[in-house]
């Protein structure tokens, strides 16, 4: 069995984040990169799976700039066996929406049976592409997940909702989208960063999965970015004493939910 | 508090851009190696540093390390930290394939024990000294010696110590009188006496803990030249190399200390019951020369721990003087207008200067250190090997009491800059301050390195080393001199090269007409004012690559700008010192030495606390 890992390449959250001059975009100069923390939890269950010896190959695939290598090789050094990466220019000026797409194009080829991701990724927070590539590719899909158990020929998994947890059973192939506490990702050891420099990068642009950059286009302008405004929010209660007293029990009780 | 433990930014222009360390990868040694496999071991080490080693830290505090009566008790999440050290491959990273290593740089390998260092030290050292006794049995050992130890130690099965300090001989070893006893048809000794401060002498860390141990084989000559090397495990090893009956070492208690409380350092009785078995390491009687191949190292990492921690203690004071706000510009009259961060204080700024300038240099001596024995590595000449080993042998003290005395120095201005809130255990800097401070003591106290320098490594071979100290900064103000930007600080350093030039002629003369004492007793002064020298020449050079860099447009003047700056304030606010001292030197300041001890006082008879 094939596993594969959709990974993105997100600027590190400790980074100072600063809104470019054109008011429209972020400021790349001094931004660490890493891999989205949730990824890192996706590829660790997918690398877990293989050790468990119920699948024969882990292998990441991502879109982005030619730096995003970097952290194909963490990947690869925190266990995957091979990485796609789809390099494009183009790939620039996408958003969910052709990203999804760019991915299901190039996993069509692929065909794994088991496609794990992140929840989400801590850059945009769109919480899009895993469930849109599922769509693409005409296979299920469960997001949220915090256990997964592999069976014969299908998974059964919980996935964290509101106030609870769902559990569900899956026929493959399907893709699931990882949570916090489905696992401890592992780190890079030293032995497998010097093995990650011998495994394959297999590197396609947007002509060899068929595709054009008009395709992917995302169609959306972006009008402003700012920084969200940390204004205190203070309410000054009026009245007596006694009123309030009461003023305060019903926020605290109705707006608040603390009582 | 913060989350950011070192300046990545300083020490990746230290690695790739000063000491161009993708440069080794043209050597055989290196060949698996690239750019990637630096920069992931490195990522991962500082990975590992903020969220296994420095979470740790204050845990390591409040949990000290103690002996049950039976066996010692370390911090619990040691262990987690030992499993990932072992697991990751760590124990060998810069030691050849042949060892389980993975032939890493050794200032690739520096650089990462700096990050786990900056986020507990404590913890690190455990995890220092099984590679230290492995290297000891590589050096040295036979080889059913090497069969039985060697991998151990090398992948963090066992663990390692080492065993020279005793009650009675600290400082001066040849007073030692733990003895080694032959065993009539045995290849081993019987070993008995106390050692003690033995960091991570005992701990349930590991299923064996290997004591290399210094000891007086029965007979021996007096003093130094009778110190043999023995390799005293804690358990007896059986022939299948599984772990067989207690060697007679018995933990005499754990010390409570001052600060690296979780470390174990414990007071060790070997044969009480004379049933401890030592194997000889190497020829008898040569102990002492094996041990220092060791002590060396061990020097340099004193430094690199100690200013490990100082930066850990400038990142937190850095966070606390942009977000504290207090009081407003002495310009600003009007008490309606809001506070302004303390950063904006001159003061405060002054202190955060000097301790960004005490980390920088110093880092930038040890990653040089390091570089040096990657070059010793891959020397093509005879003459190449002779230089790096002349400038490692004389830069050791230098790191080791330099580096943790400006340290210090260091973490008493973090801890200043908060104020009365760098007093409170809320903050990690009390528990830093706590910890440093063995430092300038332990791997031979900063006066013995004064010793070393000016009594030893100065005087080697009429000033060798030192002529190939000279010869490297000789290189870098010839550098510095084409630069029209650096004019003013290539002067100044010029003039303090030439100052310790003649404060040494001076020195030599006083030693060669046989007044030892007196040529002895400027060692401290000595160790000031050339240290001066050497980290202003660090820190020129450091100016001569960040200005190409900016003559070149290469981006990040920001960072480039810093470092000259930075320069700048070391070589103009600190460095002129090394003026005066020299001229005390050369005036004859004698007071210590020709104070009499009744002027000192009257003591009563000591009392134990």
């Amino acid at each position: 069995m094939k596993i594969a890992v959709l990974m993105k390449r997100v600027p590190d959250t400790a980074s100072v984040f600063k809104i470019g001059a054109d008011n429209k975009s972020v400021e790349t100069d001094n931004l660490k990169y890493v891999m989205s923390p949730y990824d890192e939890h996706a590829l660790e269950e997918a690398i877990q799976t293989k050790e468990a010896g119920k699948a024969d190959e882990v292998f990441v695939i991502t879109v982005g700039p030619d730096a995003a290598k970097e952290t194909i090789r963490t990947a690869l050094a925190m266990g995957a066996d091979r990485a796609v990466f789809v390099k494009d220019d183009a790939a620039s000026d996408t958003n969910c929406k052709g990203t999804a797409m760019i991915l299901a194009a190039a996993l069509k080829t692929e065909a794994p049976e088991l496609i794990f991701a992140g929840k989400q990724a801590v850059d945009d927070d769109a919480s899009q592409v895993p469930e849109r590539v599922a769509e693409l590719l005409d296979i299920p899909h469960a997001s949220v997940v915090t256990s997964f158990e592999l069976n014969d020929g299908t998974a059964l998994v919980e996935r964290e909702i509101e106030g609870g947890h769902y559990k569900m059973e899956m026929a493959l192939p399907a893709l699931f989208t990882t949570q916090k506490g489905i696992n401890t990702p592992r780190y890079p050891t030293l032995p497998n960063i010097m093995k990650a420099k011998k495994k394959e990068i297999k590197e396609l642009t947007f002509a060899d999965i068929g595709l054009s950059a008009a395709d992917v286009a995302s169609g959306v302008t972006i009008e402003e970015m700012a920084l969200p405004r940390q204004d205190r929010l203070n309410k000054i209660l009026d009245g007596d004493n006694d009123e309030r007293v009461a003023q305060l029990l019903s926020v605290l009780r109705e707006e608040e939910k603390v009582l | 508090m913060s989350d950011k433990l070192i300046d990545r930014r300083d020490l990746h222009f230290l690695l790739f851009e000063m000491f161009e360390v993708e440069r080794l990868l043209e050597h055989e040694y290196y060949e698996d190696h690239s750019t990637t496999t630096f920069k992931l071991a490195l990522d991962t080490a500082y990975q590992l540093a903020q969220e296994l080693f420095w979470p740790s830290f204050s845990e390591f505090d409040k949990n000290p390390a103690y002996f049950d009566g039976e066996k010692t008790i370390v911090p619990e999440s040691m262990h987690k930290i030992w499993a990932a050290f072992k697991e990751g491959g760590w124990f060998a990273a810069s030691f050849a394939y042949e060892h389980g290593g993975q032939q890493f740089p050794g200032m690739v390998h520096l650089a990462a024990l700096y990050m786990f260092n900056a986020g507990n030290t404590a913890a690190s050292m455990y995890l220092g000294q099984a590679t230290g006794a492995a290297q000891l049995i590589e050096g040295f050992g036979s080889e059913s010696l090497k069969k039985v130890y060697m991998h151990k130690l090398f992948a963090g099965d066992w663990a390692g110590t080492m065993a020279l300090t005793e009650p009675q001989a600290g400082t001066s070893l040849g007073d030692i009188t733990t003895s080694a006893t032959p065993v009539e048809g045995e290849d081993y000794y019987i070993i008995r006496g106390t050692k003690r401060f033995i960091s991570s002498g005992d701990h349930d860390l590991t299923e064996n803990i290997i004591h290399p141990t210094l000891a007086k084989i029965d007979g021996a000559p007096p003093g130094v030249k009778g110190i043999s090397l023995f390799i005293v495990p804690k358990y007896r090893v059986n022939d299948d190399g599984s772990i067989g009956a207690p060697n007679d070492v018995i933990t005499a208690g754990i010390e409570r200390k001052l600060g690296l409380k979780g470390q174990a350092t414990a007071e060790l009785k070997f044969g009480e019951n004379d049933e401890c078995r030592g194997w000889l390491l190497g020829e008898p009687h040569c102990g002492l020369k094996y041990m220092f191949q060791l002590m060396n190292s061990a020097r340099v990492h004193t430094g690199l721990q100690a200013i490990a921690q100082a930066s850990t203690a400038y990142q937190c004071a850095l966070q606390y003087a942009k977000e504290r706000v207090q009081g407003r510009e002495v310009t600003e009259h009007d008490p309606a207008t809001p506070q302004i961060p303390i950063i904006n204080h001159p003061e405060v700024r002054r202190m955060l200067l000097r301790q960004k300038a005490f980390i920088e240099g110093v880092v930038s001596l040890l990653i040089y250190c390091g570089a040096l024995s990657d070059r010793l590595r891959v020397a093509g000449s005879k003459e190449e090997e002779d230089t790096c080993r002349a400038l490692l042998e004389i830069l050791t003290p230098v790191c080791k009491a330099y580096g943790s005395d400006v340290a210090y120095e260091s973490i008493m201005l973090a801890l200043q800059c908060y104020g009365g809130a760098g007093y409170i255990e809320e903050y990690p800097i009390a528990q830093i301050l706590r910890d440093n401070r063995v430092f300038p003591i332990y791997e031979g106290t900063n006066e013995i390195q004064a010793m070393d320098l000016l009594g030893r490594k100065v005087a080697v071979d009429q000033g060798a080393y030192l002529r190939a100290l000279m010869g490297e900064i000789a290189k870098t103000l010839a550098e510095a001199g084409t630069m029209d930007a650096l004019g003013g600080q290539t002067g100044k350093v010029q003039e303090a090269m030439e100052a310790i030039t003649e404060v040494t002629m001076h020195l030599a003369a006083i030693g060669l007409s046989g007044d030892h004492k007196t040529y002895i007793s400027h060692a401290t002064p000595y160790l000031r004012a050339f240290s001066q020298l050497v980290i202003a020449w660090q820190f020129l050079w450091q100016s001569v690559v960040a200005q190409r860099a900016l003559d070149s447009d290469a981006g990040d003047a920001t960072f480039y700008e810093g470092k000259i700056a930075t320069a700048k304030y070391y070589i103009d606010a600190i460095l002129p010192s090394t003026h005066t001292i020299c001229h005390l030197i050369k005036s004859g300041e004698d007071s210590a030495l020709n104070f009499k001890e009744e002027w000192f006082g009257a003591t009563h008879p000591s009392v134990t606390a």
